[in-house]
């Protein structure tokens, strides 16, 4: 009991032991129909938790995201901003369009827990593949529907990408330093926030399952999800005014912003607490403004005048400090402090590494990559990497003999008539040039020939 | 959305026809009804206990406040002066001294106070956590620990205890354990996640060049959302194996490890992005524009998109040269905005409205054409919250309440996602310190 309660800790993550434990989420069977970021992410989650995932894709088509890179830059043939959101999952490629690509999707999704899907709304119930149907075969099912603005409601049918959410909910007016010129949140943050809150309903459906057996529908839009967060609603009721772009002040700290150090670095400082303001005081050796009324009590400091005031007298302090410096104080003191990290900071960070929010991770296909990890630590159910992206269609017979029980020839057969497909020969969609599929376990799959 | 009123519109060819528009008219009547209303449905977590313990920490309140919409029987523990979360308010503005991030994310929950720095205070604690199944730890790492209230010391109290840890830089490592002293807070949190590094215009005067923050709690939201997903899926673990867990949630890492671009642009790139204003690195155009009476927001994701969007500002001699998203993507800024340039000035010469009119229409005479080579690009006004509010869709959804706070009505989002069998729900709130001490001592058996 008297160990250090960090080497304790430690002790419970050891990173060296995850793959001698078990997966909270192993026997779970995930249908993913979909594409981009936003209902891929919740599939991702499952994933990293040891769930079975089939992505069903369209043949020689693929995930539209498979093809999106930044600066239209690749790797190894594939798009580094699809890789990250398909770890672990398994690759079908089946043409819903078709009476029996239909059919099959629908065997499959009988024997599923969970499917996920985010095409506009309605159009996996005008394929017949919806909610109504699924659920009529396969009660257990958890089934997700992701869209913009739900599936229900007048504006079920409106388009909606990240961005779009963004401006239907307000957000887009809400970040910069004024209304003339205000900036998305970037990296799909529409997509990654609505998609995790996803996750967290299809959770929440499967520990009800555990109590009656019985799955259920959810709807989580995008919209709805960043109104959740947003403190405007509540503001403009109560004081009649809007609250809109605020730089780099939040609102409900005093002081806060984002300052330039000495040595020309950018750090953020914001405080939420009496306490925390003592302890910047004293990091600034300005003690005798604790006695001012202006900035003794939260609320008063929160005042815009006084806000401003503290503000501007942080900033001169910061300008006279190096980035280094400051931090220091603030982890011997105790107030919010932190430098504003950059891409390549966060890649190359050793915390990030030993928390396995980054990962070295050495892949069959693609070899070795590092790459965004675990967003969680789990001590006895640990998530993990064990496989990156696969062309489209790669499980098809794996998953068809293993799942569906088909024999050889009738997947031939689905082959023949492009019922089931593959990857087209466009850039993400295909495997690495040096990549030999002939001689592949998995792309040649047959079943009692397993090692 | 005027374009919207009267017939559907619709975006596929799937979902035209007379079959199709049927069902489909049947299906929103279906959940409307399915959806619509929470009025005796059960909970998921109704058989779940959560003792919240936090302290100026919005990522533990906010995911105390999510599990306690899940149906969960929260107990925010908090010292008799309060936790100083409490007044933490855009302009100090709040009601009866609780600010309204605190009083958002009060929901359902019971607020006791308790000293822990007395003898009582600790045993009272470990009677709580005794009979609860989750707790959460939003105190200083190690602080529980060292008060005998710990994970370690949890597990023994109450075998099979999800124990969830949120803190800036998590319970363990060794910069966990050297920057502990360090509290959270959103923006400080948003910047050690790399947010701020993507954000504003750098040719800006000073300081309007720094980076900027988002302006909503972006960290302080993705870390509840990743808590919470990690307490469900040990929960669920739980229930088939009787083991509880630990969960260490970072939130200075939580956007950093979820949306993870920026570990794959270092990675690849060995060097950060720039920021460049209001291009995205991936698509072209993806941002807001300035029309005649305010603002759009563009997007046109593929090359069919973005050749819409020509066809819609009759600017087809833009095609020779920017073709292909190799064209339009690129890193080499100045010839973005040489593109750029053009385009905003066809955008300029619309109104908002008309914008919308016309990628709708067209989009919607596209979607007939069988090989889609006519693409979907999109346009939106850019709302302001205020005119969100004045929309129909969010009030047939309910997707605002009017929460009663001690006879004041304010007005909240409503809980999401929205599940059929088992809804989140926003049942109270009563935020007031200690408003809760008479009714859960007594329950719980806690010595006053």
């Amino acid at each position: 009991m008297n160990q250090d309660y960090f080497t304790y800790t430690d002790g419970l993550f050891d990173r060296s032991k995850i793959s001698e434990k078990p997966e909270a989420l192993k026997g779970i069977r995930v249908l993913d129909f979909s594409h981009i970021i936003y209902g891929s992410v919740i599939s991702k989650w499952l994933a990293l938790f040891g769930a079975e995932v089939i992505k069903v894709e369209e043949p020689y088509e693929g995930d539209a995201w498979r093809a999106v890179s930044y600066w239209s830059k690749y790797w190894k043939d594939s798009s580094p901003l699809f890789q990250p959101l398909h770890p672990n999952e398994q690759f079908v490629g089946l043409d819903l369009k078709t009476q029996k690509g239909k059919e099959l999707a629908l065997d499959l999704a009988k024997k599923a827990d969970v499917v996920v899907e985010n095409f506009r709304a309605g159009l996996m119930e005008a394929w017949g593949v919806g909610y109504t149907t699924i659920s009529k075969i396969n009660p257990k099912v958890v089934y997700i529907s992701c869209s913009g603005y739900g599936q229900w409601g007048p504006l079920r049918f409106f388009p909606s990408w990240d961005l779009i959410a963004q401006s239907m909910s307000g957000v887009a007016q809400l970040t910069g330093f004024d209304e003339k010129q205000t900036y998305k949140l970037p990296d799909y943050y529409g997509d990654f926030l609505p998609g995790i809150f996803g996750a967290m309903g299809v959770l929440g459906a499967l520990n009800q399952r555990e109590k009656t057996g019985k799955g259920q529908f959810i709807d989580v839009t995008q919209v709805e999800v960043l109104f959740r967060m947003m403190h405007n609603w509540s503001y403009m009721d109560l004081t009649g005014k809007d609250l809109l772009c605020t730089g780099n002040v939040d609102p409900a700290m005093a002081p806060s912003g984002i300052f330039k150090t000495k040595d020309e670095k950018f750090i953020s400082i914001a405080i939420a607490t009496d306490e925390q303001f003592a302890a910047l005081l004293k990091a600034m050796d300005k003690m005798d403004l604790s006695e001012d009324s202006r900035f003794r009590e939260t609320f008063k400091r929160l005042k815009p005048e006084n806000a401003d005031e503290i503000c501007g007298i942080v900033d001169t302090w910061v300008k006279k400090n190096s980035e280094s410096a400051i931090i220091a104080l603030a982890q011997e003191l105790g107030f919010p402090a932190a430098p504003v990290m950059d891409d390549l900071q966060i890649a190359s960070d050793d915390w990030r590494r030993e928390r396995d929010s980054v990962i070295e991770f050495e892949d069959d296909m693609y070899g070795k990559g590092t790459w965004p990890g675990i967003p969680a630590v789990l001590e006895k159910t640990p998530g993990r990497i064990k496989s990156m992206q696969r062309p489209v269609g790669y499980h098809n017979h794996y998953v068809l003999q293993k799942v569906l029980n088909l024999s050889k020839e009738q997947i031939r057969e689905l082959e023949k008539s492009r019922i089931i497909g593959y990857w087209g020969n466009s850039i993400g969609q295909r495997p690495p040039v040096y990549y030999d599929m002939s001689t592949d376990p998995i792309i040649n799959f047959t079943e009692g020939e397993e090692k | 959305m005027k374009a919207l009123k009267g017939k559907d519109q619709v975006f596929s060819r799937h979902l035209a026809g007379k079959k199709a528009s049927e069902h489909l008219s049947n299906f929103n009547e279906l959940l409307a009804d399915l959806m619509g209303s929470s009025e005796g449905k059960p909970e998921v977590l109704d058989d779940t206990t959560v003792i919240e313990i936090s302290h100026a920490n919005f990522p533990a309140l906010i995911s105390a406040s999510l599990l306690g919409e899940f149906g969960a029987e929260v107990i925010k523990v908090e010292p008799p002066d309060g936790d100083p979360a409490r007044k933490a308010t855009p302009y100090g503005v709040n009601v009866k001294g609780i600010g309204i991030p605190f009083l958002m994310e009060s929901r359902n929950k019971q607020h006791i106070t308790l000293d822990v720095k007395t003898e009582k205070g600790i045993e009272n604690l470990k009677k709580l956590i005794a009979q609860a199944d989750i707790v959460i730890d939003g105190m200083k790492p190690g602080f529980l620990d060292s008060l005998g209230v710990g994970y370690r010391q949890c597990a023994e109290l109450k075998p099979g205890i999800v124990y969830l840890a949120v803190s800036p830089y998590g319970h363990f490592t060794s910069k966990g354990k050297a920057f502990s002293n360090i509290p959270d807070a959103d923006l400080t949190a948003q910047s050690e996640a790399g947010y701020p590094a993507l954000t504003g215009n750098p040719e800006a005067p000073e300081p309007y060049n720094y980076p900027v923050k988002a302006g909503v709690w972006a960290a302080s939201y993705m870390a509840a959302g990743l808590a919470v997903s990690g307490a469900l899926t040990a929960l669920l673990y739980k229930r088939g194996t009787g083991e509880g867990q630990m969960v260490d949630i970072a939130s200075y890492d939580a956007i950093s490890a979820w949306q993870c671009y920026s570990t794959i642009w270092g990675v690849h790139f060995k060097k950060p992005r720039v920021r460049v204003g209001n291009f995205d690195w991936a698509i072209f155009p993806y941002g807001y524009y300035e029309a005649k009476d305010g603002f759009v927001s563009i997007a046109a994701g593929s090359d069919q998109d973005f050749r819409g969007l020509l066809k819609i500002f009759k600017r087809w001699d833009l095609e020779n040269d920017w073709r292909f998203v190799f064209d339009r993507i690129t890193d080499d800024v100045d010839k973005l905005k040489v593109l750029e340039v053009e385009f905003k000035k066809e955008i300029a010469k619309h109104t908002r409205k008309q914008l919308v009119k016309k990628t709708l229409a067209f989009n919607q005479k596209a979607v007939k054409d069988k090989l889609r080579g006519q693409g979907f690009p999109i346009a939106v006004e850019t709302l302001s919250p205020r005119e969100v509010l004045n929309e129909e869709h969010w009030k047939i959804r309910k997707s605002f309440t009017d929460v009663d706070v001690g006879g004041t009505k304010i007005k909240m989002p409503s809980s999401v996602p929205k599940l059929s069998d088992t809804p989140l729900r926003l049942k109270k709130i009563e935020a007031e310190l200690g408003a809760h001490n008479t009714l859960v001592y007594k329950k719980f058996g806690l010595s006053e």
